[in-house]
């Protein structure tokens, strides 16, 4: 875990210090300290329940935690809250509620604009801009509930757009989506990326890692290893995350990063 | 009319929308069920606030209600989060224990006061207009009129104010509080509405009615758009149609006005389930018939262009082979070559089907 060396910390996006975050006293992250640079995308895996959405929560002060601190740009979340932009889970919202696609890009806008105000032209252009880049345009006055998952994935990809920010955490963002849409949302990571900003995305799919992300972080509750993708993910380290449960990774030697 | 009626149906209407409003946002928070036990929780409220400041027309009786509804609120979401019952058994916990609590002081302590538990229960609108205001001795109308109006006036300003606070709330909580709205915070300033506005709609209509003006137009206006904001303005139309239908219906039978209400606006539910454009019961059902139909006629023309061309081609385009080949019955299939022919899709020569230009289009559309 000699990430720390890797980087210069004022080149930082976020700064994560002995990070502990606990239900009930049972802890869900342990300790955890991660440094990532700007200008990357990096892919956050593990397997179920070692706490890769809490660990996107905990950043933002979503969760509380029992330890630790977290500082992005170099400052605190309440400081620096703006530079962030933000993708749940898509399951994790009410596709049903009553409201059209426009709208909800419009709510990434909230954040600026704050208590009480509300959206106006410039906010309502602008969402309409990010709905184009994410090739949505047409539906932007759909109904949610009418909406495919790979649709509604767009649209989410579309509010956190709207948010400008530098650094994006994304939950799962390619859950639930078909190929096409798969490599839209990519390719859009990547245009972020060439603009300096930083993708943070919780990743399911090892077998994609290598050809989507530049970092990986395999977390297991505790911190197993964090960095290049070159570096990071070997078959050890993927052992070690999962236990050895995973088969699928074969005909690579130890310590060799997998698919290289 | 008399005056009294007029006055009666402006109190009810005033109920019906001040209701409305912010039942759309339980609905759509999923706490339908939290009203029930706030609007029966509360009486423990009023009660205790009673007996600490003796007074039955006391503002402050409201300040006890709305106590009483957060602590409902936060004790089902208490023994909620602890993962002890689930949500709906932790409102079935705490309401009856609060409610019943009330119901046995008043009946100990208060039972020779306007307390007592039948207008508790169900409220009575009839009475309303004969408690007035009276400013320097002249009379402006029933005191109900100006509570209720009140009440309105501030569920109007809290929803304007923080209109884009709530829907970013209830649709994301996780966004909202990732932009600091303090999702528990909007939550408790909602449940404080919704105690104030239990109180005042308790007097007309009680504590078991409550939920059926907060819940059943928000329910109607749902099926009925799919934007929020008409949605607010949809509940409370039908709030206060239902509401003044509810009177006429009362005056007829010389029923109960609150009853009365809750049923029409249970009828009114009934009437939209079925006929809702869209996601109507009938709608539903004359879609799914249509799509049954066009989608036998596009088989048809896909089973034609298969097989156009080969040398089996009459043998499987004759109508009397067709019933083998599909597995139709003799009515169905002809229902759909006549369809298909009378589209354009289809001509028949010797009792032989052939696709047409526009037919072929249509089956290669569907592959």
């Amino acid at each position: 875990m000699d990430n720390v060396n890797e980087t210069d910390t004022s080149d930082l996006a976020l700064e994560i210090t002995d990070l502990t975050v606990a239900y009930d006293n049972k802890p869900v992250l342990w300790d955890i300290d991660l440094n990532v640079p700007k200008g990357i995308l990096l892919a956050i895996a593990g397997p179920n329940g070692a706490g890769k959405t809490t660990l996107i929560k905990a950043v933002q002060g979503l969760v509380s935690s029992a330890a630790g601190r977290v500082l992005v740009y170099g400052e605190t979340y309440e400081k620096n809250r703006k530079l962030i932009g933000y993708v749940p889970q898509r399951g994790s919202v009410d596709w049903d509620f009553p409201t059209s696609v426009i709208d909800v890009v419009k709510m990434g806008s909230y954040g600026s604009l704050g208590w009480i105000k509300r959206p106006g032209t410039k906010e309502h252009n602008h969402a309409r801009d990010c709905l184009e880049k994410v090739g949505m345009l047409e539906y932007e006055k759909r109904q949610i509930s009418e909406l495919s998952g790979g649709q509604q994935q767009r649209v989410f990809l579309a509010r956190a757009l709207i948010q400008d920010a530098s650094v994006y955490l994304m939950d799962e963002p390619f859950q639930g989506v078909d190929a096409t849409t798969e490599k839209a949302i990519i390719s859009i990571l990547k245009e972020l990326r060439s603009r300096g900003k930083t993708v943070i995305a919780v990743h399911h799919d090892l077998q994609t890692i290598k050809e989507y992300f530049d970092w990986v972080t395999l977390l297991n509750v505790r911190l197993i290893d964090s960095g290049p993708v070159d570096r990071v993910f070997t078959t050890e380290n993927l052992n070690k995350t999962y236990g050895g449960k995973i088969n699928f990774i074969r005909d690579i030697t130890p310590g060799q990063a997998v698919g290289s | 009319m008399s005056p009294h009626e007029i006055e009666i149906q402006i109190i009810a209407i005033l109920v019906a929308s001040s209701c409305a409003l912010p039942g759309t946002f339980l609905l759509l928070r999923k706490m339908a069920m939290m009203t029930d036990a706030i609007s029966h929780s509360i009486l423990l409220g009023i009660v205790v606030a009673f007996f600490l400041i003796k007074d039955i027309a006391s503002p402050l009786l409201i300040l006890g209600a709305a106590l009483s509804g957060v602590l409902t609120v936060f004790l089902v979401e208490l023994l909620n989060k602890k993962r002890f019952v689930s949500k709906d058994a932790s409102i079935g916990l705490v309401f009856p224990l609060l409610f019943s609590i009330g119901i046995i002081l008043i009946g100990l302590f208060a039972w020779n006061i306007h307390l007592d538990i039948h207008a508790v229960l169900l409220g009575e609108l009839a009475f309303a207009p004969f408690d007035r205001v009276y400013i320097s001795g002249t009379d402006i109308g029933p005191k109900s009129m100006y509570v209720m109006g009140s009440i309105l006036l501030l569920n109007i300003i809290f929803i304007s104010l923080f209109y884009k606070e709530l829907k970013i709330t209830t649709f994301d909580k996780n966004l909202a509080a990732a932009f600091r709205f303090f999702p528990n915070m909007l939550n408790i300033a909602l449940m404080t509405i919704v105690s104030i506005t239990c109180v005042g709609a308790f007097d007309s209509v009680g504590s078991i009615l409550v939920i059926a003006l907060m819940i059943v137009p928000p329910c109607c206006a749902f099926m009925l758009t799919k934007s929020l904001s008409k949605m607010l303005f949809l509940s409370v139309l039908i709030g206060s149609v239902s509401s003044v239908a509810g009177f006429w219906v009362a005056n007829l039978l010389n029923a109960n006005i609150a009853g009365s209400m809750a049923v029409v606006s249970g009828v009114i539910f009934g009437v939209i389930f079925l006929m809702a454009p869209n996601n109507g019961l009938i709608a539903i059902k004359i879609k799914k018939i249509k799509q049954k139909w066009e989608f036998a006629e596009n088989l048809l023309l896909v089973h034609l262009i298969n097989h156009e061309g080969s040398a089996e081609y009459e043998d499987e385009s004759k109508i009397e082979h067709l019933y083998k080949h599909m597995l139709w019955t003799p009515d169905f299939a002809s229902r759909v070559i006549s369809t298909s022919k009378k589209k354009g899709n289809i001509e028949i020569v010797d009792k032989c089907l052939y696709l047409t230009d526009e037919g072929r289009s249509i089956a290669t559309a569907s592959f």
